[in-house]
């Protein structure tokens, strides 16, 4: 009885940490992706991802920022004090070569994870 | 210039979020990157018509996850991180230097002692193996230090930290014979200072050469 408590409540956090991987996974994608095309600061991103997932995939403040400090630290990402049209002073986010090289695997095992989860589920006819 | 009827998002952020443990310039820098962006977005909801007191008051909810938000920029900043710069630029790979240095020539010696090679010469037995090993140990604490991210004077220092060591060991043994004897030998302190310090120095600055390059700045690509 206790076992099963206990295997059920791994099962459960293991649950919990694969979806937050996947959430994660994909807001790195959609940022990366972003910042191929041309540096933008936190705000933009925000707003950009917001608007070109149709509200799927949005960001908080307590989201965003550290997902991009994290990017920064990794050496994906980095960061620029320049203003912005308005004239104000943002911090600009551009892909750094070794955030180019990692776009490309990540977008081929993102791949690769939505093929197989078609054919398991059957995701894009449902 | 500050408009007295929005509010000083930089204060607000502040106010709520700050200490975060980070260094000063990081923090401000932190501080007016999330007062940029409440700013942006508050602005956004003025123009879409909310009124000024509950577009602040959106945005004010947003810091009120604050406790979530100082530890998600304390986690992606520090994450992993179980070293302080100083510790991962230069102590970790002395220490790497120094033990390698030590423990090859500790086996060397070792070995040296075995029956079968007793009667051969410790140059040839332990000092020249050594020279030879060295540029792999500051190679190694050089490398290490690079990685770090350390200036030059520390992978320098990372390099040659075996002979650093050695060199105040020495240096007190040779005062101590000083002291105590006064009449040192002086070929046999200089036979030590050319065969301890100077030439395992030179190997292990050898070794340490290739990692003495200023690294690629990571720009924007």
């Amino acid at each position: 009885m206790l076992t099963e408590r206990v295997e059920y409540r791994i099962s459960i956090f293991i649950m919990k940490r694969i979806r937050s991987q996947i959430a994660r996974g994909s807001a790195e994608l959609a940022i990366l992706v972003l910042l191929a095309e041309q540096p933008l600061y936190g705000f933009e991103i925000s707003k950009q991802i917001e608007e070109k997932t149709g509200g799927a995939l949005y960001f908080t403040l307590a989201s965003l920022y550290p997902m991009l400090y994290d990017l920064e630290k990794r050496g994906w990402i980095a960061g620029r004090w320049e203003p912005n049209v308005a004239g104000r002073d943002r911090r600009y986010y551009g892909l750094t070569p070794a955030g180019k090289k990692e776009l490309a695997p990540l977008r081929r095992e993102w791949n690769f994870f939505f093929q197989a989860l078609d054919r398991l589920a059957g995701v894009t006819n449902a | 210039m500050h408009d007295e009827s929005t509010p000083d998002w930089k204060v607000l952020v502040r106010e709520r979020l700050l200490p975060l443990g980070l260094p000063e310039q990081e923090e401000q820098q932190v501080v007016a990157e999330l007062a940029a962006h409440l700013e942006d977005c508050y602005e956004e909801q003025i123009e879409t018509g909310v009124s000024e007191s509950a577009a602040c008051e959106t945005k004010l909810n947003e810091l009120f996850e604050t406790r979530r938000l100082a530890k998600n920029i304390q986690r992606a900043k520090y994450k992993e991180e179980l070293m302080n710069p100083r510790t991962k630029q230069l102590w970790l790979p002395s220490l790497v230097s120094l033990t390698a240095a030590m423990g090859s020539l500790m086996i060397l010696i070792l070995i040296s002692l075995q029956p079968r090679f007793l009667g051969r010469s410790p140059l040839q037995m332990v000092l020249l193996p050594w020279l030879a090993l060295l540029p792999f140990c500051g190679a190694a604490g050089a490398w290490l230090s690079r990685r770090g991210g350390a200036d030059l004077v520390a992978r320098v220092v990372s390099g040659l930290f075996p002979m650093i060591v050695l060199f105040s060991l020495v240096g007190t043994l040779i005062v101590t014979r000083l002291i105590v004897l006064a009449r040192p030998h002086l070929p046999f302190i200089s036979i030590w200072i050319a065969l301890g310090i100077i030439l395992p120095s030179a190997a292990l600055l050898i070794g340490a050469a290739p990692f003495l390059k200023a690294t690629k700045s990571k720009g924007i690509a």
